[in-house]
């Protein structure tokens, strides 16, 4: 985009407005080097005053009523759907909210119940299903220390094994 | 950035405390750049009437969020490109009949002809002179965020940093939009630019 940095600066000025007398020299300086950019920069600045001088929009002449006109709907609506809110909220009967707070007490009380209920009685069930189950002959743990021992010891050497092959 | 800097923004605390004269200061000072801005996106009067009032409208719905972070008017002119963009995407989602488009018997008569009944009428007086057509076309023909960079280089008071804010792009971005964009606008009014035409008093 740049070619150096002041021509970049007044060309970002002649973008936005005219250049002032300190800037013109400065411009007239650098140009003096580089009069090839000058027929470009005549035309930034001819493309700037053309969308200077672009004609204002016509606005209607009640524009300021119509907004705060519609400002006051807007609140009007907003204060109507809040008191929609609230009287709704106020039709509800009174025993309403009493009796929604039982349900939930109640709810949950049952439910630490039943969930004590359900603990207790899978423990009940396993108690009774390792009764049955017969015990192991006590033989089997004769050598239980011999057979600790051996599986204990350390891994064969397979590097060794592998000469002996 | 403080209220005592930006005096908009000390009448936009006052409008948070509903304070509605300060607003219709704030709607008097900037309905013409809104409207400028607004019209030149949407090329359509009504529409852009619409959406300007709509514009100022949210400004005065979001007062009670504003806090003092940037100038006001990047603020407002946010909340115009939004509302514009918005406007955009639901006529490229509900495409209209194009008023411009031919008569399928004459062509050079567009296909519906509306009687104008306001006393004002902006496309009137945009087309104007000749000039100001091939530029207002030339403008229209460019991409959105290339346009609105630099319908917002004619507000004195947004820097390029506030312009860049406005895009939701950096600084340097916003200046190679509007580079390029100037770029085509040159390409575009070559002849009229090389005549000094525009150097002519009116």
């Amino acid at each position: 985009m740049g070619i150096d940095p002041i021509y970049d600066k007044l060309r970002e000025i002649i973008w936005r407005r005219k250049l002032s007398e300190a800037e013109e020299r400065e411009l007239r300086k650098w140009l003096a080097a580089h009069s090839e950019i000058q027929d470009s920069l005549e035309m930034e600045t001819g493309l700037t005053d053309a969308l200077k001088k672009l004609p204002n929009v016509p606005v209607a002449s009640n524009f300021t009523t119509r907004v705060l006109l519609a400002v006051e709907r807007e609140a009007i609506a907003e204060a109507r759907g809040q008191e929609t809110k609230w009287k709704l909220w106020r039709r509800l009967p009174r025993w309403l909210p009493k009796v929604a707070s039982a349900t939930v007490v109640l709810t949950a009380a049952a439910s630490a119940y039943l969930y004590h209920y359900s603990v207790e009685a899978r423990q009940k069930d396993l108690v009774q299903r390792v009764a049955k189950l017969p015990l192991p002959n006590p033989e089997i743990l004769t050598n239980f220390d011999a057979i600790r021992i051996v599986s204990a010891t350390p891994a064969p050497d397979e590097q060794l094994l592998a000469l002996f092959q | 950035m403080s209220s005592e800097q930006d005096p908009d923004a000390a009448l936009m605390l006052r409008v948070k405390q509903g304070d509605i004269a300060a607003f219709e200061q704030l709607v008097d000072k900037y309905k013409q750049p809104v409207m400028n801005l607004v019209y030149r996106m949407l090329h359509d009067a009504t529409e852009a009437e619409d959406v300007a009032q709509n514009v100022f409208v949210q400004v005065h719905k979001s007062a009670g969020r504003y806090e003092v972070s940037s100038k006001f008017s990047t603020w407002l002119f946010t909340i115009a490109r939004n509302l514009c963009l918005n406007e955009l995407r639901r006529r490229s989602r509900h495409p209209a009949d194009s008023m411009d488009a031919a008569h399928p018997e004459q062509e050079d008569q567009p296909w519906q002809q509306f009687e104008d009944k306001k006393t004002f009428s902006p496309p009137e007086s945009l087309l104007h002179g000749e000039l100001e057509r091939k530029i207002e076309e030339a403008m229209a023909e460019l991409p959105e965020n290339q346009r609105t960079a630099i319908l917002l280089c004619r507000q004195d008071e947004l820097s390029y940093e506030d312009i860049a804010k406005v895009l939701k792009c950096s600084l340097s971005a916003t200046k190679s939009l509007i580079h390029r964009g100037r770029e085509t606008l040159k390409q575009k009014l070559k002849p009229y630019l090389r005549t000094g035409a525009w150097k002519q008093p009116k």
